[in-house]
């Protein structure tokens, strides 16, 4: 476990406000422990207060934690911060690292020497990222002149110019529009597959997590709620599936409910269409189906899983 | 690549390069820059040539000439400088930008001067040529080439010591957040202290003596007393060595800072 790209132990993190009269302490963190293997994309969610950024500042070491420990690449982040930041690249949501006046080639040739990169490395670099991330007619063009998801694509090659080992994500995505938002997160699962680059996430789109992420973390009130990987998500945590049918008769609607039991929940969709929801802790599919097979003649059926966005919900306002 | 292996020299060199490309693509700012310094200089110069006129030709060793010489430096160096920068670092202290700079394997703070000098370069470039060129036509060519040929590296110099001063000054908001009142000081202290808008000579011999040694002096008196027809090289000395003191304070200062940021939080 020593080669673990992230190694988090007991990791505890608290605020303290106000003065003498009003002092008040806020535990951000709550003795929060995980691991994130190399190459790994981890997505690190929860809701707001949940202690996700408190944690990511911790990691790439612009925080102190008040107690437990942690290594990043195998550095203590908060003694070595430099260190860290020579094998790290950063993304933190709308904090541009580029100049807006300059094309981005200008802004990467300052960040390139920055990050100890000589001239040639530094052009290779450029032309690498560029052909990869296609930003290659973005480049020499100011940024003040492209769109909110063209700066992006520049502001996620500027981090991974000096062939991090690691990328910290802190709400890339937000105010991307949807098209944008995909191309952002393709390209990030392409950074991942062909350059190896482990992916630490944290957003509130939940399409992130789903398109990007392998594994999830889930925090609120600054412990580590839930943890698994994406797809297991919903098989582990929904406690409902959704059944869609399409009747052979439009009058068969009623014919349905006959008998079909209170861990169901039926819906009249529209003319002949039907929507079952099952608490498949008391009922099975199965089950149900059989009783929807039996009693009417059907056009079709499918059975649909709830969205992950409900799962997360659902996570979240579980009691402590 | 290893942080301890990244050389800062070569940082600063590219941030300021940057810094400099991103200031000609203003040309705005730049024709704003010059329209405000020749309004500047032209009124205060003039109530100087009158104060020299009235004195019998000069005052305190200042001809109506020199005084020219003399207003057209000091303003050209104040006013190249980028404005509210005390107020910017505290900003950005506040609303956790610095955080995105803390990231990265090289000090805050090699980047952040580098990157204002190379601001303030095109900005001093333009008023030097205006500032020349106004000069030689109202008060005549200068009297001593050498002299100006010691007050460009001065000018440089005084911006420089202006900007890392500025700095030192603005890392107590890492500490108090608020950079008002330590802006308000240090402007009133250049202002006065520094020799911006009175040459030290003007003030009593028992303060000009003291204040011509202290740093705020190699922020506007010295290029402009050089600027000025005196040949006074011990001046860039001790310029280069408040430069030195106040690069040295700036950077244990946001080193300062930047742990206490840690522990806090932005």
């Amino acid at each position: 476990m020593a080669d673990a790209a992230i190694r988090v132990e007991e990791l505890v993190r608290t605020f303290v406000s106000g003065g003498r009269r009003n002092r008040r302490t806020v535990e951000a963190v709550r003795g929060i422990s995980f691991d994130v293997e190399p190459g790994e994309r981890l997505a690190f969610i929860g809701p707001n207060g949940a202690g996700k950024s408190t944690s990511i500042k911790i990691l790439t070491g612009i925080l102190f934690p008040t107690s437990g420990r942690a290594e990043v690449l195998g550095i203590v982040p908060w003694d070595e911060r430099r260190e860290l930041a020579a094998r790290i690249g950063t993304l933190f949501g709308q904090r541009s690292q580029l100049w807006t006046e300059l094309p981005a080639r200008a802004s990467f040739d300052m960040l390139g020497t920055i990050f100890g990169l000589e001239d040639e490395r530094i052009a290779r670099r450029i032309d690498e990222l560029s052909e990869l991330l296609d930003a290659k007619e973005l480049i020499d063009q100011p940024m003040r002149t492209l769109s909110l998801g063209q700066r992006m694509r520049c502001e996620l090659a500027a981090c991974m110019l000096h062939e991090p080992e690691l990328l910290f994500l802190d709400e890339p995505t937000i105010g991307l529009d949807l098209l944008a938002k995909q191309r952002f997160r393709e390209l990030l699962v392409t950074l991942n597959t062909e350059l190896g680059t482990t992916v630490f996430l944290t957003s509130h789109d939940v399409a992130d997590i789903e398109q990007v992420a392998d594994r999830a973390i889930i925090v609120n009130h600054g412990t580590i709620i839930y943890d698994a990987a994406v797809d297991r998500m919903r098989t582990e945590l929904m406690q409902q599936k959704r059944i869609d049918v399409r009747l052979d008769h439009p009058d068969d609607s009623a014919t349905i409910r006959e008998g079909i039991g209170a861990a169901v929940e039926v819906t009249e969709r529209g003319p002949g269409v039907v929507q079952l929801l099952v608490d498949t802790e008391t009922r099975s599919v199965r089950d149900v189906l059989d009783h929807v097979l039996a009693s009417v003649a059907i056009a079709d059926v499918s059975i649909v899983d709830p969205p992950l966005e409900q799962v997360i919900s659902e996570i979240y306002e579980r009691p402590e | 690549m290893t942080a301890t292996h990244i050389s800062n020299r070569r940082v600063a060199v590219t941030s300021g390069r940057s810094a400099v490309r991103r200031v000609t693509r203003q040309p705005g700012v730049l024709v704003f820059t010059a329209v405000f310094y020749l309004m500047v200089t032209v009124a205060l110069s003039s109530v100087w040539r009158a104060a020299a006129e009235t004195s019998g030709g000069a005052l305190v060793g200042y001809t109506a000439a020199a005084f020219t010489w003399y207003v057209a430096t000091s303003e050209s160096v104040i006013i190249s400088l980028p404005q509210r920068l005390i107020y910017d670092i505290a900003e950005d202290v506040r609303s956790g930008h610095i955080l995105g700079e803390m990231v990265r394997p090289t000090p805050t703070i090699v980047g952040r001067i580098a990157t204002q000098i190379g601001t303030a370069l095109p900005r001093l470039g333009i008023c030097v040529v205006i500032g020349f060129a106004f000069c030689s036509l109202v008060a005549g060519l200068p009297t001593s080439w050498s002299a100006i040929a010691l007050a460009a590296p001065a000018a440089v110099l005084a911006i420089s010591t202006n900007i890392a001063g500025q700095h030192a000054f603005a890392a107590s908001s890492f500490w108090f957040r608020d950079a008002g009142s330590a802006w308000f000081l240090y402007q009133k202290i250049v202002f006065v202290g520094g020799g911006m808008l009175i040459p030290l000579e003007v003030l009593p011999d028992a303060v000009n003596g003291w204040l011509r040694l202290l740093p705020f002096a190699a922020m506007a008196y010295t290029p402009a007393r050089l600027a000025s027809g005196h040949v006074e090289p011990e001046l860039l000395l001790l310029q280069a060595g408040w430069l030195a003191v106040f690069v040295l304070l700036a950077a244990r200062a946001f080193g300062a800072g930047e742990r206490h940021l840690m522990r806090v939080g932005a």
